[in-house]
This record gives structure tokens, C-alpha cells and sequence, in this order.
């Protein structure tokens, strides 16, 4: 993967607005921070190659190489990514019971895992008034506090990367697509360093269309509600259109029509939908509110799986037929969209000394449709 | 009153804020009035004080007084409490036949500090020094001084390393009466001690150029 | 004792220009002084202060100038001698009660000293005072030498007396900054007792009330106190002539341009072709005498500085009389011969004379001058301007810069005056956006604050000095506060007026002369003014940080104290709390994760960068051990070890 160093990362990824405020520059230097769901670089630094690039979801990310890491194989462009199963899922009858978002399957196994010590700590994300906290938990009783889905940009890598520098070995992570994007980036050790350690002991992905940006998002429902009382946010599939806020009295409908504009541009070049690079990754079921989508990708994510099955803190089922049309469907559009707009933005497979946001092969992207992507050359 | 070598004399004395330009300026400015020559100091301070560049420009007449400022080239002498100040100075009023004291403790600007600048060698700003000008001493009052207990007596030494190159009249009872006006008598002693090392500093040194 | 007391009637000394000034004040017997801190004034009141005692005269640092000049006026209109010092903004800040100081007149001598700074070598413009004498209709004088700035103060105090006005009197940077001999005067006994009359009639001028109106009275009353100061003016002995009977050039200056006049006459060896005139008595013109000097001359070089304003008036002057000696061709700035910005040197007045005159200059050889001018560039590198080792401004800029950069949001900070505009320059953060004059960074910010409506998202913030505070600030904070604009007032209180020197403010237990004073808390004024305070210290870089951070979210104007003593103050020179040192095994130095934070970026002068080892390293000469670099060491390398107050490592 190439790397370059924070100026480029201040050019072509904070600048040209497609930071996703994910976190993985942070916490490493002093340079970036993340302030209230943003990511911002304080001072310049004038280092040619640094982590704060080589870790950044929207910065060179070579799919090929991401996969033959995580998998062992090229990327091929499935929508679904690579995995051993789907499956439906939710929490078994051992767990404790919460504000789970779906089929509280995260929640179930992040305690899971601790509990086992089949990791040391779990880096998590709640929010304050709308405003997102990742946390770094080592008590199982704790994960349950972090239920339900906060629907806005976090810098969840950042406190990940915080537990290294704490010292922690083994760390469960769970993260959207691009979060997850930066974990896989961190473990391939990009920078060649000697003192280099994997921290990630579980990656559990959540599926993701889009995020909010946390400050609009803010200013836009503090307008309406008191943010304080928000329990729960969702997006029920279409046709519904519309994101539902349940607070503690009450349950409001605002129209996508005006949520939408707070996604962030970043989104919109992104090819996953199902957190390609994790152990497992974890989704709703539409028509099942109590029930996940499960996707078991390495054989570390099956272990998990069948222990957490046997220990009762998991339940699963057959994933239907008609459900996993729908999911692969969606999930293979997101992708499709995501390498156009790339390639419309300037920022795929560039050429010479052009710096690409994604790098995918040509191969796939003519399976896909999509004219190749060979004329992105530099724009210096 | 002896003639001057020139009429005026032009002499500069340069460093770094903090470094004590304005003391060592003044101690020369008053042993010369005593001879009864005009003299006018121009100094550059204020903000100045805060590690940037300080220069006194002395001149030194016989019967007219001259403007605070030494016109372009027309320097005799540079004392110098800092090598790239020397520099700095012979841009402006240096001249192929202009001579130079140099102390040669560098004081690193931020500029340096933080790496947009590098500072040159001192063997680089020597062989700079005895390029641009007529005749150069280079000392290590500094050293000298943190020796002698306070590496603010550095400035008396290149006070006494000037007298000792015989350019000027300035004689060590002058001297002595000068710094007893504002000094008590053990300070006195030690100040002489410091003129006079700063003296031998250039009697010992092989002169350049 | 204090140089300028010392000396007997004869003696002769080498004195600044300012003083000089100081020692004029004395022999001419004043008794009461106040100002306020500006470079190149400020010399003139610290010497002042120094012999108050011993000379038994009242000596204060005043709020502002404004006040300063009413100081000064009440010790006049009770029959006392005043003086009044400032810096060349502070007329701008006293103009509008020196207006109705004017028009009332003054009983005893008054005269107010302002000093310009051609150059703007310690300012942030370089606007002259000059013009200020024109629209108040004043007298003006303007010393050219060392020994004039001394004599003319005891005779402006005459002449102020004799018109019952005040006198202006200015200095600029190279004559008050600059050094020369000057023979010593009497220092007399005065016994004045102060009383002001008002018991008079009311058009009385030494007993009646004291007012501007009736204009019509007032006003030509002023005139004529000025046409008999151009009487005066005829026979000042400040005013000379050097040079042949009919010279080709007849230079006419003032100032420290006397200085630069003559040495470019005596570079072009012209004595026999150029004279000088030296006129002290700027405005109003001597009339007799400028015209005497005209008809001699061939042509008119007008030395001055900044802007022409001798040469306007000397036109006028030429005009009214050229029915009588013809036309005289007058150079100067208006033909272009001299520029009308930046300071005067021997050398461009010896270019503009030479050009004239059809001589030359001696230059410096083409090859000298390439060399050396390379050299420059590799040998002496900038020296650009830092905030001192352990400077409290330093540690507030810092906070403020990283608070705001990380909140995203374009946020920006409008300066003021002081040594924190250096906040300006990227050497030190580049934090500070605007620069104005004195107390208008938070009047700016209190205009910034109320925008929100027109969509302005962006944090607003000043900073303000604590003597700029009590100068001007509070006001400022008054209208923003009043207004519930939405803005930080960030109070940089390093105990001090530091930027020239220390000298006490109204939040200082202290005064000029060095008793006792009632301090006043600026964080109790901002309070009762109703803003919401917090107070911190800014060696306290998270505390500071999270003040800041909680500030900017709340609603109204809002102020932040940042409190902690200038690194240059007496009280803390020399005392280090904390020995500070460099773990040379935990730096990371230019590797990915600092980069040379410390060095590249805070700039500390008291921390190096060792290119040898490549680690950072405290320079113990430099440090002074406030122990804020420890702070913001990404990698925790930076040590400090507490010291008691005697130096010594606490056990
Ligand atoms: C921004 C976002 C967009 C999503 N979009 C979709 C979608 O389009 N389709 C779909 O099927 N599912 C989506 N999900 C996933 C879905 O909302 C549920 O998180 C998922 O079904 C798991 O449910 P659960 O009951 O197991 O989770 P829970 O047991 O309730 O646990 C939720 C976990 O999510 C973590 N979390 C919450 N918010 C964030 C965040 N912003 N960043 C990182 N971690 C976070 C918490 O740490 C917690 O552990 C999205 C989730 C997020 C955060
Ligand atoms: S996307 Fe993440 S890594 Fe990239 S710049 Fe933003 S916060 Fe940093
Ligand atoms: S759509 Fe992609 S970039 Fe946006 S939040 Fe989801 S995973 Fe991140």
C-alpha cells in the first residue's frame, strides 16, 4: 500500500472533505485530533511517510492487498465480501438483557468474549448528547451500556488506538465498514516498523449505508428535541423513508429528505456495506426488528460463534432466502455506486504520481460495469 | 585630545537581546567623552530585547557630533557578541577594510531551533569573517567568561579585547573610572580582571588577513 | 543615585535622548508627571520615577493617555508645572480631551512630550503626532540634538506659561532611543503650592471656571495664543543656521533629521554649497525667519520625518511671501526627492542631496557587495522574534491555538498590543488574526460576536494585555457583555506591562514611584461588569484548555484570565520551580508520532534540538523552569523535577 505523509492526508483527505472523523490518525501524534465527532490537524508536520496516513480509511486503501492479508486471496468484488456463512442471529437467553439496537448479537458477543478472555479489553462507542465517546471496557458487566446504534461519524479507531499505548495485547474492536477499513490498514503494519505488535484480537463489524455527521446532526435535532432524552435512533428499510427517533416519552418521524444532507461526502465513496474486514459482521434483518443479520468471515469469527452458541449467550437460525437476495443486492449496489462516484471524484486507481482514495483492479471494476478506471492520472 | 584614526570613527557593537550590547556601548561611549571626543550611540531595542538582533552604532568624532546611524559601508570596527550578528552587520556596513572582534558562542535564532535555517560551522564563519574584512579576531569570551563565575562578563572582555587592538584610546584607568561609577569596588576588581583577559585575547592572537 | 540627578551646573554627560528629556523636566523645576507606557517614550517617566522622591515631584503611570493629559492638566490648572508622555497613539487616545484643553488654556506651564516612531521599529504603524498641533492649534517644538532635548523642555515651559497653553514637544525613536553628550543645568528648588481658582470670573482664564465656551470667545482667544507663539518662535535659540551666506542648498529639518542633514552634507563635502537650517519651532512657522533663510538660498531641501508636513506649511509660508523673494524651487517629499515613509538615514539624505547638487556617494564595490550579501544569506540566519523561555504567552497562545483547531470551526482570535501580538507571526502559532490599537481586539470581537445572525458560525475570541485591560479593555467588555455578543475575552495578566518594560497598572499593588497602591482584580471587574469568568493559569496547559473548551460553549461574552507572571519579571528572574530535563530514551524526536513537536513547533528558545543525537535537550542557561514543555511532550519525555524557592531539589 503506498503511504505518504500528513500533508498529503491534509490534501486529498481533510481538505477535499471525504475525512469520515473515524479516528485512526489520532492519538498516535500530536498533530491530529478528534474533537466533537471531527478530525483536525492542529499543527503541520513535515514527515514524508507517517501512520496517520497509512492508517486513514480514504487514503490509498488497495482492496487487493487488504484482502490478501485478511483472507489470503485477491479482492473480488462480491457484494458480501469474502465469508464461511450467513446466518441469522440475536442474543441468546444467558445474556443480560439491554437497549439492544437489532438482535443485541454485538452486545452478546463482545461480553462473550470478555468474559472467555478471548480478549483483554473491548473498545466500544456511546454517545453524550449526541456527541460520540469511544471507550476502551475490561469488564464484561459493562458492554451493555454501549447498545444501540449511534448513528453518527465516531473516532472509534482512535481509542483503539489508545489501548496500544496503554499496553493492552488483545483488544475487541466494533466498528462500521470504515472503522473497521482502518483496523485491517493498522494490522498489515504499513510502515514496516520493527516494534510492530496486532492488538486486534476480535474485529466485529456492524453493516453501514451511512452515517450523520454527529455536529449537524446536533444542531438539527437539538432544534426539534431534547437531545438528552434520546433512547434510540433507526432507520426502518423502505419504502418508510424516514428516521425515527424514540426518546423517553415519545417516538418522532423526521423525513429522510432532511436527514440525508448530513451524510457525509465521505460515504459516498464507500464500497462497503458489510464491514468486509472483520471476524464477523452484524446488521439488522428487515422485518425482523428482534433478529441481526450475522456474516462469519474467518475461522476465528466461527470459533466465537459456536462457543458463544454453546455458552447460550447466542442464538441462530437459517438466513432466508428472500432476506440474503435483498441484503447482497443492496450491499452490491453500494459498492457500485461508491466506484463510480470514485472514479467521477477523481479518486480511484490514480495513475503517476496521483494519490487514490481506493485502489481496486480494473478486472473487477469491468465485471462490474464500470469503465476502467486507467485515465485517473495525477492530478498534481 | 589624540586625533582619531578616522573622523568620525564608526563602531559597532552587535549581538543577540540579552546578551548586554546596551551596557558594553555606554562603558565605551563614556571612557571616550572623558577624552573629549563627541560621541552619539544609536541603538536599536524595544522589542528587539526578545531574542532578536541588537545592534549600538558609536560614533566617534572630533569636534561635530554624528547621526545615530553609521551610513551604508562605513563601519571601522564591528565587536561582535555572536558570529552570524557579525555577518548580519558587514552586510550592511561592512567594507574590505573594516575590522572584527568576534566572539564565537553561537545564540541559535528559532528560526534554527525549529530547522528552517541551519547555522554554519564556526570554522565557515571564520573563514566568511576574515574574507569580508580587513583584519579579524576571533575569541571565546564567552567561554572565558562562565569561567571567571558569570557569562555576562563576556562584554567587558571584548570591551578590553578592543582596547587591545590599539584602535581607539581606551585606556584600563578609564576604564576603571567609568565602571566605578556604577559598580562597587569588589565588582570593580573583578571587571578588571575580565578587561584585562579580554585584552590578551587579542595580544595572543595571530592576527588574520 | 539616579544618572540624571547626578552632575552639577556644567558637567557634562552622555545621555539618551529620553533622558535627557527627563533631566530637562527637572531643571525646569516640574512637579507633576504622568503617562503612559509606549515605545520610544517610556524611558522618560522610569527615569522620573526613580528621583520623585528625591526631587519631592508627583510621578504616575496613568490608565491611559486620555487620563494621563487630565492628570497633567489638574496639576497645571492648580498652578503647577505638568508634563505629559506617550507614545505617538496615545495623542490619538488623549486628542479629544487635549481639543477642550486647548480652547480652556492652562495656568501653569504644560507640556505634553510625544514620541513617533518613524519605522515603526516598536509599533504597528507609523502615523505621526505632528498634525495633532496643526488641528488642536498648539504650539509644536521639535529638539534636534541631545542637548536641545534637555534646554528646550525648561523653555517650553515658559513659553507655555507666557501664552497660558500647552506646548507639544516631539521625539521620535532616534533621538529618544538614541545617546549623546549633554552639558548639565541647575536643578532648582521650587516651592509652588497647588490651589486651583474658580472663584473668577468665568472668562478669566486663571480664575474663572474652566471650559471651551463661549466659542466665540475661546476660539480666536487659542488663535492669538498661537500667532504669539510665531513671534516667539522669531528668536528661539533652538533655531540655527550652518552653512555660507548664499547657499545652493539650503537644507531646512528638524528633529533627529538635523542629525542626518549634517553628516550628508559632510559625505558630499558640500559645506560650501550647502547650509542647514535646524528649525526647532515646526508650527507655527516663524515667519521672518524662514523668509530671511529663503531669499539667501538657491533651492529648498525639506528634511523630515514621516510625512511632509514642514514642507506644506513652509509652501504655504512661500507662497503667501513670493510677491516679495520670488519663487523658490522647494524639494522634498511631495516631488518625490524623498520618500514619505520609513525613517530618514545620512545615506538617503545624502542620495537626495547628491542627486541635487550633482555629486556622489562613494559606494561599495559591485564584488563586496555580492559577496557579502551572499554571505548574509547562508551566515546569518533570520532572527525572527520569539516570546522569551518560559513566557506565559506562549503557554495561552498555546492552549488557544490547539482549543481552536481542534474545535474545527474556523474559529479565530483578535490581538491587541503587547508582546502577545507577536502571536501573529507564524513563529508563534500564527494565532492571533487581527492587530489594531490598543484595547480593540475584544472591541472587534464584540462585533464579531453579534454576526451569528448573518450566519458567522465561526468561535470569536480576543486576547487583551492586563494593562491594555484597564486601558482601554474594559469598555470594550462593557459593549460586549451589554450586547450578549457571543465572543471570549481572553486576559492575558502577566502582572506588568511588559512588553516595555514593567511598568505598574492599576492591577499592581505598586505605583511609579514605588508605594503602596490599591490593586484592582480584573477577574472581580469582569464579574460585576456581568461576565462569566474563570480563572486560570496558563503554565496549566489541560486546565487552560478545558476552560476554553467549556467557554466556547456557552452563550454571551465570556472571559478568561490567564494569569501568570511575565518569565522577564524581577520577582521570577533567576527562580526556577522546576529543573527540567530530557529522557533521551523515551524522545522520539523526528520519528512518526512527534516530529519535533517541542522544537518545530512550540519553540521555546530554552529547548534545543540536538542534531547529534537526535533527541531534544533543555538548554539550562535559557530554561526557566516553568515546566510547560512537559506538558505537551507527546511521549512523555520531557522530566521536571521541583525545585524549592532556593534552587535546590525538593527532597
Ligand atoms: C452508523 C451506523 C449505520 C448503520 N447502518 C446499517 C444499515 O444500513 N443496515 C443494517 O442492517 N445495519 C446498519 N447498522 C447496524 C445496526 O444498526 C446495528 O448496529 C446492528 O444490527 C447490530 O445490532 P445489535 O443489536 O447487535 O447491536 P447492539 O447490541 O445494540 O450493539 C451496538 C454496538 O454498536 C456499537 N456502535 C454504535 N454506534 C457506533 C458507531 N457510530 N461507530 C462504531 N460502533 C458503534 C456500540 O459500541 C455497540 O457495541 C448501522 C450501524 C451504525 C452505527
Ligand atoms: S478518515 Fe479517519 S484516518 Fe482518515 S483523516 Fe479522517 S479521522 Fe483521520
Ligand atoms: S458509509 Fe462507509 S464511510 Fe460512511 S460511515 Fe458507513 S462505513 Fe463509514
Amino acid at each position: 500500500m503506498q503511504v505518504f505523509g500528513p500533508n498529503e492526508l491534509l490534501a486529498d483527505v481533510l481538505k477535499k472533505d471525504l475525512c469520515i472523523g473515524c479516528g485512526a490518525c489520532t492519538e498516535i501524534c500530536p498533530y491530529f485530533k478528534s474533537y466533537k465527532g471531527r478530525t483536525s490537524m492542529l499543527f503541520s508536520c513535515t514527515r514524508q511517510e507517517g501512520r496517520c496516513h497509512a492508517h486513514c480509511p480514504k487514503a490509498e486503501v488497495d482492496l487487493d492487498e487488504l484482502s490478501s492479508f485478511m483472507f489470503g486471496k485477491a479482492y473480488e468484488g462480491s457484494p458480501l465480501g469474502s465469508y464461511q456463512s450467513v446466518v441469522i442471529s440475536k442474543a441468546g437467553p444467558e445474556m443480560i438483557p439491554g437497549n439492544f439496537q437489532s438482535g443485541g448479537t454485538v452486545s452478546a458477543l463482545m461480553t462473550h468474549a470478555l468474559m472467555e478472555r478471548q480478549i483483554d479489553a473491548a473498545v466500544l462507542t456511546d454517545w453524550k448528547g449526541l456527541i460520540p465517546v469511544p471507550e476502551l471496557i475490561t469488564e464484561p458487566g459493562d458492554v451493555t451500556r454501549f447498545a444501540s446504534s449511534k448513528y453518527v461519524t465516531a473516532p472509534t479507531v482512535s481509542m483503539f488506538n489508545k489501548s496500544k499505548q496503554l499496553g493492552y495485547k488483545r483488544v475487541g474492536i466494533v466498528g462500521t465498514p470504515c472503522q473497521l477499513t482502518a483496523i485491517a490498514k493498522i494490522r498489515t503494519n504499513p510502515l514496516d516498523r520493527e516494534d510492530f505488535e496486532d492488538t486486534a484480537g476480535l474485529t466485529v463489524g456492524l453493516f453501514c449505508t451511512w452515517t450523520l455527521d454527529a455536529r449537524d446532526l446536533l444542531k438539527y435535532l437539538s432544534a426539534r428535541i431534547d437531545v438528552e432524552k434520546i433512547k434510540k435512533l433507526d432507520i426502518p428499510p423502505p419504502p418508510a423513508e424516514v428516521l425515527t427517533v424514540t426518546t423517553v416519552d415519545d417516538e418522532i418521524e423526521l423525513p429522510l429528505s432532511e436527514i440525508r444532507p448530513m451524510i457525509p461526502r465521505a460515504c459516498s465513496v464507500c464500497p462497503d456495506m458489510t464491514a468486509e474486514w472483520a471476524d464477523v459482521s452484524v446488521g439488522g434483518l428487515e422485518g425482523s426488528p428482534g433478529w441481526n443479520t450475522l456474516i462469519i468471515r474467518t475461522q476465528k469469527g466461527a470459533e466465537l460463534i459456536s462457543k458463544a452458541e454453546a455458552s447460550g449467550f447466542l442464538v441462530t437460525d437459517k438466513m432466508p432466502k428472500e432476506s440474503f437476495e435483498h441484503l447482497s443486492m443492496a450491499a452490491g449496489n453500494k459498492k457500485a455506486r461508491a466506484f463510480r462516484q470514485a472514479m467521477e471524484d477523481g479518486c480511484l486507481n490514480n495513475k503517476d504520481d496521483g494519490h487514490a482514495a481506493l485502489r481496486v483492479s480494473p478486472t473487477i471494476l469491468k465485471e462490474m460495469n464500470i469503465e476502467s478506471g486507467e485515465d485517473n492520472v495525477g492530478d498534481t | 585630545m589624540t586625533p582619531l584614526k578616522h573622523n568620525p570613527y564608526n563602531l559597532v557593537i552587535t549581538g543577540v537581546g540579552g546578551q548586554g550590547n546596551v551596557m558594553a556601548s555606554r562603558v565605551i561611549g563614556n571612557m571616550l567623552s572623558i577624552h573629549g571626543y563627541r560621541i552619539t550611540i544609536g541603538e536599536t531595542f524595544g522589542a528587539s530585547q526578545r531574542g532578536g538582533s541588537v545592534r549600538s552604532d558609536l560614533r566617534i568624532s572630533e569636534e561635530i557630533a554624528f547621526s545615530p546611524q553609521i551610513p551604508k559601508g562605513r563601519a571601522h570596527m564591528i565587536v561582535a557578541m555572536e558570529p552570524a550578528e557579525a555577518i548580519r552587520v558587514l552586510g550592511e556596513l561592512g567594507n574590505p577594510d573594516v575590522k572584527v572582534i568576534c566572539n564565537m558562542r553561537p545564540i541559535h535564532s528559532v528560526n534554527v531551533i525549529c530547522g528552517d535555517f541551519t547555522y554554519p560551522s564556526a570554522e565557515q564563519h571564520k573563514e566568511w569573517l576574515s574574507d569580508l574584512s580587513g583584519q579579524a579576531w576571533f575569541v571565546n569570551t564567552t567561554e572565558a567568561a562562565v569561567k571567571l563565575g558569570n557569562p555576562i562578563f563576556s562584554n567587558i572582555m571584548l570591551i578590553g579585547a578592543l582596547a587591545g587592538t590599539g584602535d581607539l584610546p581606551l585606556e584600563r584607568d578609564l576604564f576603571e573610572t567609568v565602571i566605578a561609577r556604577w559598580l562597587s569596588a569588589d565588582k570593580v576588581e573583578k571587571n578588571l580582571v575580565a578587561f584585562d583577559k579580554g585584552m590578551s585575547m587579542v595580544k595572543d592572537d595571530k592576527r588574520d588577513g | 543615585m539616579s544618572a540624571i540627578l547626578k552632575g552639577k551646573k556644567g558637567d557634562q554627560r552622555l545621555f539618551m535622548g529620553n533622558e535627557a528629556i527627563a533631566r530637562g523636566a527637572l531643571e525646569a523645576g516640574v512637579n507633576v508627571v504622568a503617562g503612559y507606557p509606549g515605545t520610544p517614550s517610556s524611558e522618560i517617566i522610569e527615569s522620573l520615577s526613580r528621583v520623585a522622591k528625591d526631587r519631592d515631584i508627583y510621578v504616575e503611570w496613568s490608565v491611559n493617555e486620555k487620563v494621563a493629559a487630565e492628570v497633567a492638566a489638574a496639576g497645571s490648572l492648580a498652578g503647577l508645572r505638568s508634563m505629559c508622555t506617550m507614545k505617538m497613539n496615545g495623542v490619538h487616545v488623549a486628542s479629544d480631551f487635549l481639543l477642550h484643553l486647548a480652547l480652556t488654556g492652562t495656568r501653569g506651564g504644560m507640556v505634553i512630550v510625544a514620541c513617533d516612531d518613524p519605522n515603526a521599529h516598536s509599533s504597528q504603524n507609523e502615523a505621526e503626532m505632528r498634525h495633532f498641533a496643526q488641528m488642536l492649534e498648539i504650539p509644536l517644538l521639535e529638539p534636534g540634538s541631545f542637548q536641545d532635548a534637555k534646554d528646550l523642555i525648561k523653555w517650553a515651559f515658559e513659553l507655555s506659561e507666557e501664552l497660558r497653553s500647552i506646548v507639544f514637544i516631539r521625539g521620535t525613536t532616534r533621538l529618544s532611543h538614541a545617546s549623546g553628550q549633554v552639558v548639565l543645568d541647575e536643578l532648582p528648588e521650587t516651592e509652588r503650592k497647588a490651589a486651583f481658582r474658580h472663584d473668577g470670573f468665568i472668562l478669566d482664564q486663571m480664575t474663572g471656571s474652566v471650559i471651551s465656551l463661549p466659542i466665540a470667545f475661546k476660539h480666536p482667544q487659542l488663535q492669538e495664543k498661537l500667532q504669539k507663539a510665531a513671534e516667539r518662535y522669531e528668536g528661539c535659540p533652538f533655531n540655527s543656521y550652518t552653512g555660507p551666506e548664499n547657499p545652493d542648498v539650503l537644507i531646512i529639518t528638524s528633529s533627529a533629521c538635523t542629525f542626518y542633514s549634517i553628516e550628508a552634507v559632510h559625505m558630499l563635502d558640500l559645506q560650501n554649497r550647502a547650509g542647514i537650517l535646524k528649525l526647532t519651532t515646526t508650527w507655527p512657522l516663524p515667519k521672518r525667519l524662514i523668509k530671511k533663510h529663503l531669499q539667501t538660498a538657491g533651492q529648498i531641501l525639506v528634511v523630515e520625518e514621516v510625512l511632509p508636513f514642514m514642507e506644506e506649511n513652509l509652501k504655504v509660508l512661500a507662497y503667501e511671501i513670493a510677491s516679495e523673494i520670488g519663487i523658490k524651487p522647494i524639494l522634498g517629499k511631495r516631488d518625490g526627492t524623498l520618500p514619505s515613509h520609513g525613517e530618514m538615514r545620512p545615506d538617503v539624505v545624502a542620495g537626495a542631496l547628491a542627486g541635487i547638487t550633482g555629486t556622489s556617494v562613494d559606494q561599495r564595490s559591485e564584488e563586496y557587495e555580492k559577496k557579502v550579501n551572499e554571505r548574509v544569506f547562508f551566515g546569518a540566519p533570520a532572527r525572527d522574534l520569539t516570546f522569551c523561555p518560559g513566557c506565559p504567552h506562549r503557554a495561552s497562545l498555546w492552549s488557544i491555538e490547539n482549543v481552536l483547531q481542534m474545535d474545527n470551526r474556523q474559529g479565530f482570535v483578535c490581538g491587541d498590543v503587547g508582546c502577545y501580538t507577536m502571536g501573529l507571526s507564524p513563529s508563534n502559532f500564527g494565532t492571533l488574526k487581527t492587530a489594531h490599537s490598543m484595547g480593540s481586539g475584544t472591541g472587534l470581537a464584540s462585533g464579531f460576536g453579534k454576526l451569528d445572525r448573518f450566519g458567522m458560525e465561526q468561535p470569536v475570541l480576543s486576547v487583551c494585555g492586563d494593562s491594555t485591560f484597564f486601558h482601554t479593555g474594559i469598555p470594550a467588555l462593557v459593549n460586549a457583555v451589554h450586547h450578549g455578543s457571543n465572543m471570549i475575552m481572553v486576559v492575558l495578566d502577566n502582572s506588568g506591562t511588559a512588553m516595555t518594560g514593567f511598568q505598574p497598572h492599576p492591577g499592581i499593588e505598586k505605583n511609579a514611584m514605588g508605594d503602596v497602591a490599591k490593586s484592582i482584580d480584573i477577574a472581580k471587574v469582569c464579574e460585576a461588569i456581568g461576565a462569566k469568568v474563570r480563572v486560570e493559569d496558563p503554565f496549566e496547559v489541560e486546565a487552560t484548555q478545558e476552560a476554553l473548551f467549556q467557554l466556547l460553549e456557552e452563550e454571551g461574552a465570556k472571559v478568561l484570565v490567564l494569569k501568570q507572571v511575565c518569565a522577564l519579571s524581577p520577582e521570577k528572574k533567576w527562580s526556577k520551580k522546576f529543573e527540567m530535563s530530557v529522557d533521551t530514551e523515551l524522545c522520539i524526536g523526528e520519528e512518526c508520532g512527534c516530529n519535533r513537536l517541542c522544537t518545530r513547533i512550540f519553540r521555546c528558545p530554552g529547548l534545543v534540538w540536538d542534531q547529534e543525537s537526535k533527541t531534544a535537550r533543555i538548554d539550562s542557561i535559557l530554561c526557566t523552569g516553568c515546566g510547560v514543555c512537559a506538558s505537551i511532550c507527546p511521549a512523555n519525555a520531557i522530566r521536571k523535577t521541583p525545585l524549592a524557592a532556593n534552587g535546590k531539589e525538593v527532597a
